[in-house]
């Protein structure tokens, strides 16, 4: 296969989407279909001692409602990283607990949504209450719990000790020391969690917008007492995903038991309020950084301790401390992990959900430690580089961190900063400030069963696990099918997302690519492979369109399977049941970390302190680029999430009742398009082959990672204040 | 045109009369979905504050999610269906978006374009700034923001020269 | 959502008459921007909707000619603030105007019920289980002791202190504007100023008009200060959200001199907040940062600080004096 680059081409289904032809999983429609609605607690915890749903039933075109007392037969889920399937462990309306404010306690059909909506509003529950809380930093001793020491497994979830950090801090002549905090915030991917589910012939077919249809299928069955082969999930396209929809909600088995019950296909889309309680959201977390250096600015020790909030029924790990632990080459290292258990549904993963803290944490430290030795931050970085994963001791696969920061610096125009905060002033009077920070992100892969088929006429289809939500997914494997086959991508459909066609496991961890893409290369290998044994001719210079026809055939199908470095065979199983199965990012040898470079301007107004973000320069370390259009949208969409999460959004959590009060797009502050500037973005586009066959690693979420402290780095030379709190604000600044 | 039950409205969406009975309480949206086929246009709030339900009524962007369907009784709406022109070819727009990839998803796309040639035509297409201001009502979570400000300058300039 | 009927009419006596003989829960309704939003959260709850966006008599601009500025009560948000006459001759009320909301929305809102916008405090509009004394008389309020970060400074009392959200208003009371509507006895004028209540120990009254009593027009007599003037918006991203402080400014200056100022802040009150102290403070100085800021601190003169909201008086003196400073730039262009 070719070394070269890939070209720009478009995305693959941008047709269909710039036509509104993209169907959604609420964009379905089926006859006979009802729809449904949810009513929930407004009790902070507690249980349900009387449900009234007679006014309910009795608004016009209701058809059903079902409350806790129809559904105690279902199994629970099991939480994912339990090996279960459930963004959490507990299916609400199983049982009349309320385990936080917001739970559905009814799910009421009708043969209209506004029937659905208002009989939904029209059922009215009393309580026994329970006292609960919300407040991580207020949670007793008891609800604080050791990661290490938790039943959570063992071998990934540990603290981290390399050497004897606390000592070596403590003789270090310059120290750091500093804690930092992150908000709760929510994904809120523009699509709303939505569900079609639909009995036909003793099979349940769900639509659903899910990056784990597989996880769904499975979890679906165990809830609802059913052989797996009876479940289908279908999710060709996400509007969003950023791992709100990693694995079986919570209203999907409403909607599949009320069709059930009707039946009649149900529609189940949840409303903008309601998703802020109905699936994960990434918790609050605070940060204790401590780093040692010696005079020449070598670092030699860091400790990194976390606290992070869970759930009162599960334990939401964290990997702080991995992606923290991989930065620098530090001297020596310790990472502490510790769970704080508050009475809200689980939390989970939120794009970038512990390096992106991690990263905001370490390198807003490390910025304070740059001014503490008089060092430009560039140049401090750089004589912290190292090849070697400090962690395990063995070599990254690859890393481009210095590579980076040299072109970014020479892109942005860093030479020119002036050392000194508010030494920068536009004419307007605003004061400049110029920030940098890297970023990192743990590479996985997951197994691949890939079926690869040409026909005589020229087109080929792929088959394999993954979840389009935007990425390019369909783009990148359409790519590398061109390259490797001689054919257009236009000829190229890819098929993902149904658990018909392949198994599907999660598509997260930006594993996505990495996993897939190597997979329809060894896929298009194999195919080729075939395509030689089929008569005589060289195949080279021939697609396989023609190479079938001139053999007198009309198809021919391969299927590969692909595993991580170091996996055996045994994770097939896992992955045809709907269990994690990844691998990364320690393989037998090496270690794999994507790595990114932020330069950020911000310029401050002089009265008001509004901070603006006219120019961001971003240089990306990802392996090898197959699609490249794709890939630099991601990078920019990283880094107006960075934006986001730096200085737009917090989740404000109600202690009196409860839940979170900012419920809405109004309320709940994501960036919009006057927040946007200027973001340059280039990729180094060097292939890790250790890491896989094609060179690629992961760039959805390693974007997001360092943005914070590029900005918050940025905030203090404008302004000389260290805002260690997320989201910087006007209050912090006046 | 008084009911407690279902009204009967004739709406003209992208040129074609469509008369359907509809709930006082039916959002324009919720028709256009559930009723007339017309998904393009997609629920991200139903309140008004994310831009993805945008379509034109009499030519204007609204938000079709705030808008009863009985109040557009009579009255041209305009789609993302309705956009190409009927052989199929895009309109500059559409083909701006897709050169500038200024969509990950797609989700909150068929909005955006509909606003974004609503707002050239109104004349807010004048510099990067504007755009960027007259297009702060359509929300895009996967940030593709600086690709949407592209395609509208870009497409900007194709639709004056006509 | 809870059911109604929907009618529409012709006049806007028919408006008042159908409102007025409609019974409680007969409301009108115009380009539905709050209406529909707060009865798809069960906040408002009507009966009967009587739709008035056909009242095409009443859908007119006026700026043109030497008398007053006379905008209907029916013209959209987004065709007021791109008049040009508005926007050269009184910027902030253009600003005003296209700093709210979305070009979607403002293509829907009407200027004349956009007045009647009701507060975004998420207590009032999430209801159940939040205790609002506006939503529900009697039953507390939640805001007192809670996040209350976006909350009112001015003109709250024990029993709320939800902020008037409006950007409109806030222009329109510097200007003196003036708003005449009809009710059951006929027309009747009361200035823009007094449209609205503070809650007292009455939150859920909200104006000084009637039910039944349609908003016409508004009014504002032509004055050279709107030449210099501006609407400046202070708020947590750079569009498409509610002010956390707002200023409408307007300057006659004299060389550097300020002959005349007016002085009216939004985002910070249980109502538009006119600040005459603030105007007096500036009448005859010199504009400088210093009695820039001189006027934004009369203008908070009184602010009462809950326990996240207090920062907001910073802002708002700045917000204020920034504002000064940008119409005074204007009345040199």
């Amino acid at each position: 296969m070719s070394d070269q680059r890939f070209p720009d081409a478009p995305r693959v289904d941008a047709q269909a989407k710039v036509r509104g032809e993209a169907l959604f999983a609420a964009d379905e429609s089926r006859p006979e279909m009802a729809h449904a609605a949810l009513a929930v607690a407004t009790v902070g915890k507690g249980h349900v001692t009387a449900i009234d749903t007679g006014a309910a039933s009795a608004v016009a075109g209701v058809r059903l409602v079902l409350t806790h007392q129809d559904l105690s037969a279902l199994e629970q889920p099991g939480f994912l990283f339990a090996g279960g399937f459930g963004f959490q462990s507990i299916q609400a309306m199983s049982s009349p607990a309320v385990a936080y404010r917001g739970q559905p306690i009814a799910l009421v059909a009708a043969d209209t949504l506004e029937a659905a909506i208002e009989g939904a509003s029209r059922v009215t529950a009393t309580y026994a209450p329970e006292s609960f809380n919300v407040l991580p930093d207020q949670a007793p001793a008891e609800d604080i719990v050791a990661q290490a020491e938790s039943p959570l497994p063992r071998e990934i979830f540990f603290d981290r000790t390399v050497g004897d950090a606390d000592q070596t801090f403590a003789e270090a002549p310059v120290k750091v020391e500093a804690a930092f905090t992150s908000p709760p915030q929510h994904q809120n991917p523009m699509e709303l969690l939505s569900t079609i589910a639909e009995w036909r012939e003793g099979t349940l077919i769900i639509h659903e917008g899910t990056q784990g249809a597989e996880s769904v299928r499975h979890g679906l069955a165990r809830e609802l007492g059913l052989d797996p082969d009876q479940v289908q999930v279908i999710s060709p396209y996400l509007g969003g995903g950023f791992g709100q929809k990693n694995s079986l909600q919570m209203h999907t088995v409403l909607a599949a038991v009320a069709a059930r019950r009707l039946g009649r296909p149900v529609k189940l889309v949840v409303p903008r309020m309601q998703v802020f309680h109905d699936a994960s959201f990434r918790p609050r977390s605070r940060h204790r950084i401590r780093l040692g250096a010696d005079r020449t600015g070598r670092m030699v020790a860091a400790i990194h301790e976390s606290d992070s909030q869970t759930s009162r029924h599960d334990l939401f790990p964290t990997l702080h401390t991995d992606a923290s632990g991989r930065l620098y080459g530090f001297g020596s290292f310790r990472g502490r992990e510790r769970l704080v258990r508050t009475d809200v549904q689980t939390p989970g993963f939120m794009r970038g959900p512990w390096e992106h803290v991690a990263c905001f944490a370490v390198e807003s430290a490390v910025d304070e430690l740059a001014y503490a030795l008089d060092q430009d931050p560039v140049a401090l970085r750089l004589a912290n580089d190292t090849a070697t994963d400090p962690l395990t001791r063995q070599p990254f696969s690859s890393r481009h961190v210095g590579e980076c920061l040299r072109r970014g610096a020479e892109r942005f125009g860093w030479s020119k900063r002036t050392m000194a905060p508010g030494s920068m002033r536009a004419s307007d009077g605003s004061v400049i400030g110029w920030g940098v920070a890297i970023g990192t992100y743990p590479n996985s892969i997951v197994p691949e069963i890939a079926r690869l088929r040409t026909t005589a006429d020229g087109a080929v289809i792929l088959r394999l696990g993954g979840h389009e939500m935007g990425q390019g997914l369909r783009t990148a494997l359409a790519a590398i099918l061109s390259r490797k086959l001689g054919i257009p991508p236009e000829r190229v459909t890819v098929e993902i997302g149904d658990t018909r066609v392949a198994p599907q496991h999660l598509t997260a961890g930006s594993w996505g690519t990495a996993s897939a893409i190597p997979a329809a290369s060894a896929a298009a290998d194999a195919l080729l492979e075939a395509l030689s044994k089929l008569g005589r001719g060289s195949p080279s210079g021939r697609t396989p369109g023609q190479i079938l026809t001139a053999a007198g055939r009309d198809a021919l199908e391969v299927e590969v399977r692909v595993k991580a470095p170091g996996q055996t065979d045994a994770v097939f199983g896992g992955l045809q049941s709907g269990h994690l199965a990844f691998a990364g990012p320690i393989f037998p040898g090496f270690t794999t970390f994507s790595f990114v470079a932020h330069f950020v301007e911000v310029r401050v107004e002089p009265g008001t302190r509004r901070v603006r973000v006219p120019r961001v320069v971003t240089i990306v370390d990802c392996g090898r680029v197959v699609s490249p259009r794709t890939a630099e949208s991601q990078a920019r969409g990283g880094v107006v999430w960075g934006i986001g999460a730096t200085l737009r959004e917090a989740s404000e959590v109600e202690p009196r009742y409860g839940g979170f009060l900012n419920a809405d797009l109004a309320e709940y502050v994501v960036p919009v398009n006057a927040d946007i500037g200027s973001i340059e973005v280039e990729f180094i586009d060097e292939p890790d082959l250790e890491f896989n066959s094609v060179g690629v690693k992961g760039v959805g979420e390693v974007v997001i990672t360092g943005v914070a402290p590029a900005i918050a780095s940025a905030v203090h030379h404008a302004t000389g204040r260290r805002v260690r709190d997320l989201p910087i604000r006007i209050e912090h600044l006046l | 045109m008084h009911s407690e039950r279902e009204i009967p409205i004739r709406l003209r969406v992208n040129g074609r009369e469509r008369d359907v009975d509809v709930d006082p309480r039916a959002s324009l949206l919720d028709v256009l979905r559930e009723r007339l086929g017309l998904t393009g246009a997609k629920k991200g709030c139903d309140h008004g504050q994310c831009g993805a339900c945008t379509v034109h009524l009499e030519g204007r962007r609204v938000v079709s999610c705030l808008t009863l369907a009985v109040q557009v009784d009579g009255r041209e709406v305009a789609t993302i269906e309705g956009l190409a022109s009927p052989s199929g070819e895009l309109h500059p727009m559409q083909q701006a978006f897709i050169d500038h990839d200024a969509l990950q998803c797609g989700y909150c796309t068929p909005g955006q374009i509909m606003s974004a040639v609503a707002c050239v035509k109104e004349g807010h297409a004048g510099s990067l700034d504007q755009i960027r201001e007259y297009m702060s009502g359509n929300l895009c979570r996967c940030g593709a923001y600086v690709g949407i400000v592209a395609a509208i300058q870009d497409a900007a300039a194709r639709m004056k020269g006509g | 959502m809870q059911p109604f009927t929907y009618v529409r009419v012709r006049s806007a006596a028919d408006a008042v008459r159908a409102v007025a003989d409609g019974g409680p829960g007969t409301r009108f309704l115009a380009g539905g921007t709050t209406l529909l939003d707060l009865m798809k959260l069960g906040v408002e709850t009507p009966a009967r909707l009587v739709d008035v966006t056909g009242l095409e008599d009443l859908n007119t601009i006026e700026t043109a000619g030497p008398g007053e500025l006379v905008f209907g009560a029916m013209a959209r948000m987004a065709d007021v603030a791109a008049d040009p006459r508005l926007i050269r001759d009184y910027p902030a009320l253009s600003e005003s105007l296209w700093r709210a909301a979305s070009e979607q929305l403002r293509n829907m809102a009407r200027v004349g019920p956009n007045l009647l916008q009701r507060t975004r405090c998420a207590y009032f509009r999430f209801g159940e289980p939040f205790a609002c004394n506006k939503r529900k008389p009697g039953s507390g309020c939640a805001a007192q002791d809670g996040l209350n970060r976006g909350h009112a400074l001015l003109g709250g009392s024990e029993s709320c202190i939800a902020v008037y959200p409006g950007d409109w208003a806030i222009a329109l009371v510097a200007f003196d504007a003036q708003v005449d509507v009809l009710g059951r006895e006929g027309e009747r004028t009361l200035p823009v100023e007094a449209l609205h209540r503070e809650p007292g120990n009455t939150p859920h009254l909200e104006t000084t008009v009637a039910p039944e009593e349609l908003i016409l027009r508004i009014r504002i007599p032509r004055t050279p200060l709107g030449r210099a003037s501006t609407y400046h918006k202070i708020r947590d991203r750079e569009s498409y959200a509610f002010a956390l402080s707002s200023a409408a400014v307007a300057v006659r200056m004299e060389e550097d001199t300020i002959g005349q100022a007016r002085v009216a802040i939004g985002g910070l009150a249980t109502r538009p907040w006119r600040c005459r102290e603030a105007e007096r403070t500036l009448a005859g100085r010199t504009l400088t940062p210093e009695t820039a800021r001189a006027a934004g601190d009369a203008a908070l003169r009184g602010a009462k600080p809950t326990r996240d909201n207090r920062f907001r008086i910073e802002l708002g003196a700045r917000t204020v004096a920034d504002a000064l400073m940008i119409a005074a730039e204007r009345a040199r262009s």
